[in-house]
C-alpha cells in the first residue's frame, strides 16, 4: 500500500503521542497538534503532513473514532476520540516506549 | 478484515471530510497566528485517499479503462487478437463440451449416482427371469431392465416404418425416476399396450401437439396408448447421445434385458458386487444355464467419473478427446503467440510512456499490472467471442444428422464446466499473450537503446515457436486426413456402388416359423430380381458394416480328429448373395438346391488360411463346436470382405444358406445389384416390399450411403484434426505476416539506404526472404522433431499401412508450412520494394 518513507520509530512515536493526547478527551486535529506541541514544551512540532495521515490510519485501524462537532470558534470540525482498542494499543506502546527509552538511556549513560 | 469493513462502511464520508479537515487545520493555524503549514495539501489528501481505497481493485479497474482507451486507438490489433483468440478458445470450448457430453453427461434419471449397470457372466442382456430373481433377492432398492436395440414397426395409417424403440420393465420409469414433458411414464400397473414417445419422434410425427397423450399408435400391429412424452434433453442410460424414439413395456417373453439396479442408500460398489456374486451362486441352482452367473460379473456406475473407471471402451474415447484437447490447446497457444507478437510491437510504441511512469515512481509490480491489463482485456473479449462461437457450433452439431444407422443426438449445452474452462482459458491466454511483452517493455524502458535488436530477435523467436507448434498440429491433422483417404481407398471387398440395401423388419404375427419366413424371403428376392434394371437380388441375415454375429468355438475335423479353436464372423445368405455383392468366389460354388438335406457352408480365404491347416478346402468337413455332431461341408471359398470397419485386418468368415438355419429373427436384409444408378431404384424397391407385406417396416438405401458408419471414426477424426490443423496453419501465417510487415516497417530507413547506395530489387527481396526463411526453417525443424515424438501414440487410430512416422507426411507438412510462410512474406516484400530512398532517408 502506501509507501511511508519515515523511519518506523518516528511513526510509532507519533501514534503514541496522538493516543496519549487523546486521553484528555475528544479533540480535533489542530488541537492534537497543539497539545503535543505544548506538552513537549514546544520541542515537538507535528506537521499536518504527518499528523493527518496518522490520524486517518489510526481511525481505520479502529484505535480512534471520529465524529463531527463544533470547534471553539464555532466551525464544523472532525473530533477524534480514543477507543477501547486504542486504550489497549496506547498501553502497549507506552510499555514499549518505556523499555526502548530506558534501554537507549542506559546505552548513552554507559 | 476489520479495515476492509471499515472501508466499505465509511468510505464515502471519509473522502469528503479529508479536504474539509485540512482546510480547517490551516484556518486554525492562521487564526492562532503561528505555524502556517507549508506542506502540500494535495499530497496529504492523496495519502488519505490511498488509505481508504481498495488499491488493487481500483488500480485494476483504472488500468482496464486505460487499456480499453488505448486499444480503441488500434482497432486492427483488437480485431486480429479477437479473431485469433476467439477461434482458439472457440475450438477448445467446442471440443471440451463435446467430450464432456460424451463422457460425463448424466442420464436423465433421479440420483444417477446410485444407479449401476449389472452384467451377469459378462452378458450385456439377460432373460427376464434373472431380473425377477435378482429383484426378489432384495439386494438392491430397485431392479429395472431395458432392451434398447429393438426395432418396432410403426404404422401411421398409410406407411409402415421401422422405429428404434426400447422395451422396458414396467417399473423402469418409476424406479429410475425419469422426468417426462407431458403425461407420465409407464406405470407398474399399466397394461402392455402403452408407449412413451421421445421428444423428436413427437415433434416429427405429431408436430409437438400435447394432446397426443391418450391417443393410440399402431406399433408392431398392436394398438398402444401414448401415456407420456419425454423432454427434449432426455439422456439415455447408455449415453453417447443414443436417442431411441419409443419406450414400451416388454411384451414378449423372449425379450432379453440389460439389467440396471438402484443401490440402497450407503451401499458401495464392492459391497453390491459381493452381494451379486452370492445371488449369482443361488441363481446357478435356481435358473441353471451352461455358464456360471457370477463368473465375469460386471457392475459399473452409469454416470460420472466412476463410469470411466469401470468401462474400458469409454476410456478409449476419453484418450481421443484428451488428444483433441491437447491439439486444440496448441492451436490456442498459436493464437496467443500471435497476440503476444502484436502486443510486443505495441509495447515498443509505449516505451516513452513507460519510461515516464518509471521516472515518476511507478513500481515494477504496478507497471506489470498495467501492461497485463491490455492482454487481460483482449483475452477476456477473446474468450467471450470463443464461447459464443462454441455455442453456435454446438447448435450446429445438434442439428447435424450423423451418417449412422442409429439415432444419435448430441445435446451440448453450455454449463458451469464450460464456463470454468472458458475462464481458465482466458487467464491462460492472458498470461501467454501478455507476460512476455510486458516484461520486455519494462526491461526496454529501463535501458531502452540496448535492447532494440534483442527485441526483434525475441519476436522472431516467437514466430519460430509459432511455426513449430503449427507443424505439430498440422502433422496430426494431415495424418488423420491421409487416414481418411486411405480408408476411402480401401475396398470393403464388395460392390458398394451399384448395390441397394433394404432392411426389413417383419411383424410378429404370421412369421413365426422358419418356413413362413423363408417363403417370404423367397418371394421378395424373386420379385426384386424381376424389377427392371435389377440384375440380381439376395437376402442375408446380416449386412456387413451394420452389426454382425461372431462365433468363438472349437471346430472338430473328423478326418484326423483335430480340434481347432476358431473365431469367425458368421452370416446366413441366399445363393445369389455372392454374385449380387460381387464377392469373388475363389474356389467351388455357392449354395445350390442339391445341397438340401446336408449342411453346407461357404468360407472365406482367411478362414482357409487360419483354420484348415493346409487341407484342400473344397469338400472338407468339420463339426461345429465340441458336442454338435452335425457335419458341415465346405462347398466354396469366397474372397475376404470387411465386416465392421474399413481399416480392419482380414477376418475369417463362414456363410451358411439362409434356409439351413433356425431363424429366430424378424429382421432381414435384402440386397440387389442394379444396372441403372441405384438411387433411382429406391422407390420401386419400397413399392415391392410394401406390396408383399404392408405391415413390415422397411429401410431402403443405396449401399454407399448405408455403410457410412464404417468411415465415421476416421471421418470425424480427420475432420476435427484436419480443420484444427488448417486453423493452426492460418493463425501461424497471420503471425508470420505481422512480424514481416513490422520488420519491413522498422527497416524502412535501412532499406532506403541500401537502395540509395545501389541495392537492386533482387537484393531487397533476398534480404527479406532470407530473414523470413531463416525463422521459418528454424521453426519447421523444431516442429518436425517434436511432431516425430508426439505423433507416435496416434498409431492406434490409424488404418494399417499408415504409420505416424511416415516421411511423406513430414515432407508435405514442411513444404506446406514453408510455402505459407513465403506467401505471408509476399505483401511486406512488395511494400519494401516500393520504398522510396529519398523519403525514407528523410524520415525521423
Amino acid at each position: 500500500m502506501g509507501k511511508a518513507a519515515q523511519p518506523a520509530l518516528l511513526q510509532g512515536t507519533l501514534d503514541l503521542l496522538i493516543l496519549h493526547a487523546l486521553q484528555r478527551g475528544a479533540m480535533h486535529g489542530y488541537a492534537i497538534a497543539q497539545t503535543i506541541h505544548l506538552l513537549s514544551e514546544e520541542v515537538l512540532k507535528v506537521e499536518e503532513g504527518s499528523l493527518y495521515p496518522a490520524l486517518w490510519r489510526l481511525e481505520l485501524d479502529g484505535a480512534i473514532s471520529a465524529k463531527s462537532g463544533l470547534s471553539e470558534n464555532n466551525r464544523k470540525a472532525k473530533f477524534y476520540q480514543i477507543t477501547k482498542h486504542g486504550q489497549k494499543l496506547l498501553a502497549d506502546q507506552e510499555a514499549t516506549w518505556e523499555r526502548l527509552s530506558t534501554a537507549v538511556s542506559r546505552v548513552l549513560a554507559g | 478484515m476489520f479495515r476492509f469493513l471499515q472501508k466499505l462502511r465509511r468510505r464515502r464520508a471519509m473522502y469528503q471530510s479529508i479536504e474539509d479537515e485540512l482546510a480547517f487545520h490551516r484556518e486554525m493555524a492562521a487564526s492562532h497566528d503561528n505555524l502556517i503549514p507549508l506542506g502540500n495539501t494535495a499530497v496529504i489528501a492523496e495519502h488519505g485517499y490511498a488509505l481508504w481505497r481498495f488499491n488493487f481493485l481500483e488500480n485494476l479497474w483504472r488500468d482496464l479503462v486505460y487499456a480499453a482507451r488505448g486499444l480503441r486507438r488500434s482497432p486492427l490489433l483488437v480485431l486480429a487478437a479477437l479473431v485469433s483468440l476467439g477461434l482458439g478458445v472457440g475450438v477448445n470450448a467446442t471440443m471440451f463440451s463435446l467430450g464432456m457430453e460424451l463422457l460425463f453427461s448424466q442420464p436423465s434419471v433421479r440420483d444417477a449416482g446410485s444407479v449401476v449397470a449389472i452384467r451377469f457372466s459378462g452378458n450385456s442382456h439377460s432373460p427376464h427371469q434373472v431380473l425377477e430373481f435378482l429383484a426378489s433377492s432384495g439386494l438392491l432398492a430397485d431392479v429395472v431392465g431395458e432392451n434398447e436395440e429393438v426395432i418396432s414397426n410403426y404404422n401411421d395409417g398409410t406407411e409402415t416404418r421401422p422405429v428404434f424403440s426400447v422395451f422396458t420393465t414396467k417399473n423402469y420409469f418409476t424406479a429410475l425416476g425419469i422426468p417426462v414433458l407431458y403425461g407420465r411414464g409407464i406405470a407398474p400397473d399399466d397394461p402392455d399396450e402403452v408407449a412413451v414417445l421421445s421428444y423428436s419422434f413427437w415433434r416429427q410425427h405429431f408436430g409437438g401437439d400435447p394432446s397426443v397423450v391418450g391417443r393410440t399408435l399402431n406399433l408392431d400391429g398392436r394398438m398402444c396408448t401414448v401415456v407420456g412424452i419425454l423432454p427434449e434433453h432426455h439422456r439415455t442410460l447408455i449415453g453417447f447421445g443414443y436417442s431411441p424414439e419409443i419406450y414400451m413395456p416388454r411384451y414378449l417373453d423372449s425379450t432379453i434385458l440389460a439389467i440396471y439396479g438402484r443401490l440402497k442408500p450407503g451401499m458401495s460398489i464392492p459391497a453390491v458386487r459381493a452381494g451379486l456374486i452370492a445371488v449369482g451362486k443361488r441363481m446357478d441352482q435356481a435358473l441353471p444355464v451352461d455358464y456360471k452367473y457370477e463368473e465375469g460379473l460386471q457392475v459399473s456406475p452409469v454416470a460420472g467419473y466412476a463410469r470411466l473407471k469401470y468401462e474400458s471402451d469409454t476410456l478409449a474415447i476419453a484418450v481421443f478427446f484428451a488428444l483433441l484437447l491437447a491439439v486444440t490447446g496448441l492451436v490456442l497457444l498459436i493464437a496467443c503467440v500471435n497476440v503476444a507478437s502484436l502486443l510486443l510491437a505495441r509495447a515498443s510504441e509505449r516505451r516513452r510512456e513507460i519510461a515516464i511512469r518509471i521516472a515518476i515512481g511507478a513500481s515494477r509490480g504496478r507497471l506489470l499490472q498495467q501492461l497485463l491489463a491490455d492482454s487481460l482485456l483482449l483475452s477476456l473479449a477473446g474468450a467471450c467471442a470463443g464461447l459464443a462461437l462454441a455455442e453456435i457450433s454446438a447448435q450446429m452439431l445438434a442439428r447435424i444428422h450423423l451418417p449412422v444407422p442409429i439415432p444419435i443426438r448430441l445435446q451440448i449445452s453450455p454449463d458451469w464446466r464450460l464456463a470454468i474452462y472458458g475462464a481458465f482459458l482466458a487467464v491462460l491466454s492472458m498470461l501467454a499473450c501478455g507476460l512476455l511483452p510486458a516484461w520486455q517493455a519494462m526491461k526496454e524502458s529501463i535501458a531502452h537503446n540496448l535492447h532494440r535488436e534483442k527485441k526483434m530477435r525475441l519476436r522472431r523467436a516467437l514466430v519460430a515457436v509459432e511455426v513449430a507448434i503449427s507443424v505439430v498440429v498440422l502433422t496430426m491433422g494431415f495424418l488423420f486426413l491421409r487416414n481418411l483417404m486411405h480408408a476411402s481407398a480401401l475396398s470393403p471387398g464388395f460392390d458398394v456402388v451399384h448395390t441397394i440395401r433394404a432392411n426389413v423388419n417383419l411383424p410378429p404375427s404370421g412369421y413365426t416359423t422358419n418356413v413362413q419366413k423363408y417363403a417370404y424371403f423367397d418371394r421378395v428376392v424373386s420379385s426384386l430380381a424381376a424389377l427392371p434394371g435389377v440384375e440380381s437380388a439376395a437376402a442375408a441375415r446380416v449386412m456387413p458394416f451394420n452389426g454382425g454375429t461372431h462365433f468363438m468355438v472349437d471346430l472338430t475335423f473328423p478326418d484326423n480328429g483335430q480340434k481347432q479353436g476358431a473365431r469367425f464372423d458368421w452370416n446366413a445368405v441366399t445363393p445369389g448373395f455372392f454374385q449380387t455383392m460381387s464377392i469373388p468366389m475363389l474356389q467351388g460354388r455357392t449354395f445350390a438346391a442339391v445341397d438340401r438335406g446336408e449342411h453346407v457352408v461357404v468360407v472365406n480365404s482367411e478362414f482357409v488360411r487360419q483354420y484348415l491347416g493346409g487341407r484342400q478346402p473344397l469338400g472338407t468337413v468339420f463339426l461345429w463346436g465340441r458336442y454338435d455332431k452335425t457335419p458341415y461341408r465346405i462347398v466354396g471359398v469366397a474372397a475376404v470382405t470387411k465386416t465392421m470397419t474399413i481399416g480392419e485386418e482380414p477376418k475369417p468368415q463362414i456363410y451358411e444358406p439362409l434356409d439351413q438355419i433356425d431363424n429366430d429373427r424378424r429382421e432381414i436384409e435384402f440386397v440387389m445389384r442394379s444396372a441403372i444408378p441405384p438411387g433411382l431404384q429406391l422407390e420401386p424397391v419400397r413399392r415391392v416390399l410394401h406390396r408383399i407385406e404392408p405391415m413390415a417396416g422397411a429401410e431402403v438405401h443405396t449401399m454407399y450411403s448405408s455403410i457410412g458408419l464404417a468411415f465415421l471414426p476416421s471421418q470425424v477424426g480427420a475432420l476435427l484434426m484436419g480443420s484444427t490443423g488448417v486453423l493452426g496453419l492460418l493463425l501461424a501465417s497471420i503471425g508470420l505476416y505481422g512480424v514481416m510487415a513490422f520488420s519491413v516497417a522498422r527497416r524502412t530507413r535501412e532499406i532506403g539506404v541500401r537502395v540509395a547506395i545501389g541495392a537492386g530489387r533482387a537484393d531487397v527481396v533476398r534480404l527479406l526472404l532470407g530473414d523470413s526463411a531463416r525463422v521459418t526453417l528454424a521453426g519447421i525443424a523444431a516442429g518436425l522433431l517434436t511432431a516425430l515424438l508426439v505423433t507416435k501414440p496416434l498409431a492406434m487410430f490409424l488404418v494399417p499401412g499408415l504409420t505416424p512416422g511416415d516421411p511423406l507426411n513430414f515432407l508435405v507438412v514442411a513444404v506446406a508450412m514453408f510455402a505459407t510462410a513465403l506467401a505471408a512474406t509476399g505483401n511486406p516484400i512488395l511494400r519494401a520494394l516500393k520504398i522510396d530512398p529519398a523519403s525514407a532517408l528523410r524520415e525521423d
